[in-house]
């Protein structure tokens, strides 16, 4: 497999904090990188303009579901195949990328889902974030079917078979649970992965809060309803 | 005619009038309004009309029946406009992704060239 047929999606809203350090780091695994800036209001690209990274841009911010569906498109578009998505705050390792890529590659099955659960110590993760994610497992197994081990991890991996089938309308948060709809939907083949989620005081605030997690379930009920 | 019928006939010329001349519409929604409107207008004309639909169907009083249909009726205009909300999100989402993958192509190709 030549490296750089593997895609990096990194999708980003407004985070220069974070994102040169996490860009720079991924540059060096001569994957290709393609970052998706959803709308930011500061300029994104001025701080990455040095590193050969791809670099698309929505002109208005349109939420992390549609920077990724976009991150899809253009991936495949040149040709990608294998796509990553990876988030930009800075708290999903590298060395992880090749885990995922692992089983795709063996052609065991066509996506793998990050988990925190299946080798992290639970201790590490925050306790109310352990409380939501418990409760979000138990939504997705009643909305999808599938009960995975974690939820809403932005850490996956994914074949080409798999991203032109999935196409994710939902542009908000409730992506990572239409990926699940998608999934069941055109039976495709899913193992999930240990990972390894750092949780910074960045990215601890930047996660999803109870009121994110309603809005998320709000979404979800009105995308079963109106789909 | 009292107080409250001149207020509420005069607001519902005012809408109907509004509607037909500021906005562009199919023929049906046209025919649907001008129903509705002179609906409105008899009801409130001749309040006894809702006053014995109301007893036909068991409900108490007129004014209730009418509250109750504007509930129904409330519910199915808010879920109308936001089937259409979400359809305009998905067109400006369709928009502005094409436009972002346009560019990137087309920045590719300058590298290229």
């Amino acid at each position: 497999m030549h490296n750089s047929s593997v895609y990096i999606i990194v999708p980003a809203y407004n985070e220069q904090k974070v994102l040169l350090k996490t860009i720079s780091a991924l540059v060096t695994t001569a994957y290709s990188v393609v970052v998706v800036d959803d709308g930011s209001t500061t300029n994104l690209k001025e701080c990455i303009k040095e590193l050969p990274v791809y670099f698309l841009r929505h002109q208005i911010n349109l939420g992390q579901g549609a920077a990724l569906q976009t991150g899809n498109e253009f991936a495949l578009k040149m040709g990608a195949k294998y796509i990553v998505h990876f988030d930009a705050d800075g708290q999903h390792q590298i060395s992880d990328i090749e885990k995922l890529l692992k089983p795709l590659l063996s052609m065991e099955c066509d996506i793998t889902l990050g988990s925190r659960f299946l080798q992290q110590q639970a201790k590490e993760i925050p306790v109310r974030k352990r409380a939501i994610i418990y409760v979000a497992r138990y939504i997705n197994l009643l909305f999808t079917g599938i009960l995975l081990s974690d939820a809403h991890n932005g850490l996956r991996a994914m074949n080409k078979k798999a991203a032109d089938l999935l196409t994710l309308s939902e542009n908000r948060m409730s992506h990572a649970s239409e990926i699940l709809f998608l999934i069941k939907k055109h039976k495709l083949k899913i193992l999930e992965i240990p990972v390894s989620i750092l949780y910074t005081p960045y990215s601890k605030q930047k996660g999803q809060s109870i009121w994110n997690s309603i809005r998320i379930l709000f979404d979800l009920l009105l995308h079963k309803l109106f789909q | 005619m009292t107080g409250i019928q001149i207020v509420l006939v005069t607001a519902f010329v005012f809408v109907a009038l509004y509607y037909f001349t500021k906005l562009r519409n199919r023929i049906i929604d046209v025919i649907l309004l001008l129903v509705l409107v002179i609906l409105a207008v008899l009801f409130v004309l001749f309040p006894e009309i809702t006053g014995l639909i109301a007893k036909k169907l068991g409900v108490g009083r007129g004014a209730d029946l009418v509250f109750y249909t504007s509930i129904v009726t409330f519910w199915f205009v808010v879920l109308k406009l936001y089937t259409k909300i979400r359809k305009l999100e998905q067109l400006t989402t369709d928009l502005i992704r094409k436009q972002t993958l346009d560019e990137a192509v087309q920045k590719k190709n300058e590298t290229e060239n």
